[in-house]
């Protein structure tokens, strides 16, 4: 009996060490009401900053639109563990504008690195077979030829995806989600700016479906909301749009140059709704025009109304 | 001073490198970064005269993709059967496996060897007359079928049950050992994917049944049954080069008749050519040193095995009438609908004439997409690739099955041409699609369709939903001209169990009269 009470109240003081401290480190305690502001989300009183540059050097191109935001420095700290989500979701090469173009990736990559990353995992969960999609896209090449040991582009690892709650979801309750996004100390979630039958555009938000386990199908039915919920649990550190080449039509496989638009756009923020509401734009839409940036507003995940917005632009 | 190795050594040595050649190219046959494949398993059954001859005579042409089985006939002829003996995969492993079955000494009664001149004989007729056979009896085909369907499978299927063990439940320091092993075991052996196949039992069956006769015999298989083995023998009745018995009936000890794994020395030690595997058994083991390998006076043959002429006609009666009686079945005019073929598969008479059963196309298929038939296709069908679009779909970019095929039963098509190639086409089942049925927002199989154009689109319709409002929603529907039934719809559609959008053979292109055309709403005929 001694020996149980031992561990009852080593976990009793651990929680309450555990609870003071976190107390303190709180202080003053920010609790607001108002949900509008609530602590931990990206919508500040100030101005969303959104990075937004052109140019057909990419690297250089990525590099700057970084830099308009305050620089890698100001999302990775030395020793993070970093992961980029980049949309390698179809078999289709670079040029076809479905997939995240692999110098965009690749930049990122160095980018972490240089910015102090102990390790950069780059995956996604593929809807065509997903080494077709990882050599393809041109993605797993880029990342070999690199020759690095910190930078991993690996592919899915069905052992790794966990059962996880939505409090937050309306209609999303729980789901299973690749563990390597949960835990991650920097998450850059890279999307390629696309149209898409059902959601109308596919950005930022939907590009979060690329960490899901399960039937990802059954999200189609209730899809605004389910991403918006899911936008609760995967959190962003920095988004960074892909509109190097935009698929206007056909998407989100596409497969004709004709449908493609050779754009050299490369939009980039902490807000993950103000990226994806700027790169609506991109594709002459207002943000309230898609679904998906409209429900995830409704929850105040992020800015969207462009008011709120200040584009940084380069050049 | 050291001794030098044992002439079996070397026999040894060689099965242990053919073996080790054979499981690379099997573990091989996978996509492989690229579009074009680099070395498959195909390479075994094209140096197969016992697959290279029937299909030739089921094409009535002579097949150039199996033109190096010439070679190996070739060599039969000049030095007898020492593929069995020095490389075939399946008696190195029957050989293998021998200590752990262990044979018992029965007497098989003779008619027993028989039986694979009279497969061979059959297969031959059955080739030319329309009954292909091949594939059921050929020893790679059935070791081929075998390891692809279930034994790989089955052995990823317990490893990575293994170390997903290992990875949640076990403890960071036992992770530190088995995450490294399980790296090297999935990025060199495992498949890429856990597969499964429709006919993963039968195919275990006939594999283990094959291993299972050694229990009467050493190379029971080889001896009685095998039709390939039977061929090469044939070839080896003419090799000049060969073991003798210098001394036949020397003192009758009888040693060598005894040690001989394929029964080919007799009581008086005489060797017979037609079923010596030039193990090199007699050579190390006969007391007297009697036994060499060297050119031999054809005279010297020992009385030469086979049918007797009533036997042999009989046996070519019923390959010539057989095949007719399959045909009257109403299969061969009014094909299942659900029974899709690989992209490039040709016409299906052709087809189930060329295909060997092998499995490598399921090997090779990126998607799991292609499974054995069953009856489907006819008994005769038995093992040939059919696409099931719910367990898995065909890649669009992707050639590889094609790349495969020993015979040509599937063609070889460059991806531009494959994507044109229309093995079925899609339909939409609007009882159970959710906007026609339920007015539930879906539209998956329009998102995956991989047609440039979409095949699958959508319209909008405002619909009354099951709470009794009335939303919009977007309804999919199938342009037939560009439908080309990979069955990417099939396989992603959310519904649980049966697909609301389904995939059947109508319109497919490889039966001619049918072509690209619009009229998929009739059945094809087979001409």
């Amino acid at each position: 009996m001694d020996h149980n009470m031992d561990r009852r109240r080593f976990l009793r003081d651990a929680a309450a060490w555990s609870l003071s401290f976190s107390l303190i480190l709180h202080w003053p305690f920010p609790f607001r009401i108002d949900h509008a502001e609530a602590v931990g989300r990206p919508t500040p009183p100030f101005q969303t900053r959104v990075g937004i540059g052109k140019g057909a050097n990419y690297p250089q191109l990525v590099r700057r639109v970084i830099a308009l935001i305050g620089g890698m420095e100001a999302f990775v700290r030395p020793g993070m563990r970093v992961v980029i989500k980049p949309n390698i979701s179809f078999d289709r090469p670079p040029e076809m504008g479905a997939t995240t173009h692999p110098m965009v990736v690749r930049t990122l990559a160095e980018m972490a690195v240089e910015a102090g990353a102990d390790q950069v995992t780059i995956f996604d969960r593929t809807c065509n077979e997903a080494r077709r999609c990882y050599h393809t896209s041109g993605i797993l090449p880029a990342i070999e030829a690199m020759n690095s040991s910190t930078i991993r582009c690996e592919y899915i690892d069905g052992r790794k995806f966990v059962q996880v709650d939505i409090p937050e979801g309306r209609s999303l309750k729980n789901w299973t989600i690749y563990r390597d996004a949960l835990e991650a100390d920097c998450y850059i979630n890279v999307p390629v700016a696309k149209q898409h039958g059902l959601a109308g555009l596919s950005l930022g938000l939907k590009n979060n479906m690329g960490v899901l386990g399960g039937n990802r199908g059954r999200l189609h039915r209730k899809l605004d909301q389910n991403l918006a919920d899911l936008a609760t649990i995967i959190r962003p550190t920095l988004t960074v749009i892909d509109a190097t080449r935009m698929l206007l039509r056909n998407g989100p496989q596409g497969g004709r140059l004709e449908d493609v638009l050779i754009n050299n756009t490369v939009i980039a923020s902490a807000d993950p709704l103000a990226a994806d509401a700027c790169a609506t734009e991109l594709f002459g839409q207002s943000p309230d025009q898609v679904g998906a940036t409209v429900s995830a507003a409704a929850m105040n995940l992020g800015t969207l109304q462009m008011d709120r917005i200040s584009r940084i632009e380069w050049p | 001073m050291r001794k030098t190795p044992p002439p079996t050594f070397w026999r040894r040595l060689s099965q242990v490198l053919f073996l080790v050649l054979f499981l690379v190219l099997f573990v091989q046959t996978d996509y492989q970064g690229k579009d074009e494949l680099s070395g498959a398993i195909n390479l075994l059954f094209r140096i197969d005269p016992l697959i290279g001859l029937s299909v030739s005579l089921t094409a009535r042409s002579f097949v150039v993709l199996i033109a190096p089985s010439m070679f190996l006939l070739l060599s039969c002829f000049l030095a007898g059967r020492w593929f069995c003996g020095w490389a075939c995969p399946m008696g190195t492993l029957l050989d293998a496996s021998n200590p752990l079955v262990g044979s018992r000494k029965d007497n098989i009664p003779r008619p027993i060897s028989k039986i694979r001149h009279g497969l061979l004989v059959i297969i031959f007729v059955g080739a030319l007359f329309g009954l292909p056979l091949v594939g059921y009896f050929d020893p790679f085909a059935i070791l081929v079928r075998g390891l692809t369907m279930s034994i790989y499978p089955a052995f990823s299927m317990a490893v990575e049950q293994l170390f997903t063990l290992t990875y949640q439940h076990g403890p960071p320091w036992l992770n530190f050992a088995t995450e490294p092993l399980y790296r090297i075991l999935r990025d060199h052996i495992l498949p890429f994917e856990q597969k499964i196949f429709t006919l993963a039992l039968p195919a275990a069956i006939i594999l283990l049944t094959v291993f299972l006769m050694e229990l009467f015999q050493r190379r029971f298989f080889c001896r009685n049954i095998c039709p390939l083995g039977a061929l090469l023998g044939m070839a080896a009745r003419l090799a000049p080069w060969r073991i003798r018995n210098r001394q036949p009936g020397c003192r009758a000890c009888g040693g060598c008749s005894e040690i001989c794994r394929t029964g080919a020395i007799d009581d008086l030690g005489r060797v017979s050519n037609e079923r010596c595997i030039l193990c090199l058994d007699c050579l190390q083991q006969c007391p007297n040193h009697h036994f060499d390998f060297g050119r031999a006076k054809r005279a010297s043959a020992a009385a030469s095995e086979g049918l007797s002429r009533r036997a042999l006609i009989g046996t070519i009666a019923a390959g010539i009438a057989v095949p007719f009686l399959f045909a009257v079945r109403p299969l061969r005019r009014h094909p299942e609908a659900r029974l899709l073929r690989p992209p490039g598969a040709r016409p299906e008479g052709e087809f189930l004439g060329r295909c060997v059963r092998c499995g490598e196309c399921m090997q090779v298929c990126i998607g799991n997409a292609l499974h054995p038939t069953f009856a489907e296709a006819g008994v005769e069908g038995m093992f040939t690739p059919r696409l099931i679009p719910r367990i898995g779909y065909c890649e669009y970019q992707c050639t590889l099955c094609g790349q495969v095929c020993p015979t040509g039963a599937i063609e070889r098509l460059p991806a531009s041409k494959k994507q044109k190639v229309v093995i079925g086409r899609a339909f939409i089942d609007r009882n159970r699609c959710l906007p026609y049925a339920k007015g539930i927002p879906c539209i998956v199989c329009e998102e995956h369709c991989p047609t440039p154009q979409k095949a699958i689109r959508f319209r909008s319709e405002k619909i009354e939903n099951e709470q009794g409002t009335v939303i919009e929603v977007k309804q999919p529907y199938v342009i037939d001209s560009l439908c080309i039934g990979c069955g990417i719809c099939e396989n992603k559609c959310p519904l649980p169990g049966k697909s609301a959008i389904l995939v059947t053979s109508a319109g497919e292109s490889r039966h001619t009269s049918f072509g690209l055309n619009e009229s998929s709403y009739i059945d094809p005929e087979y001409h």
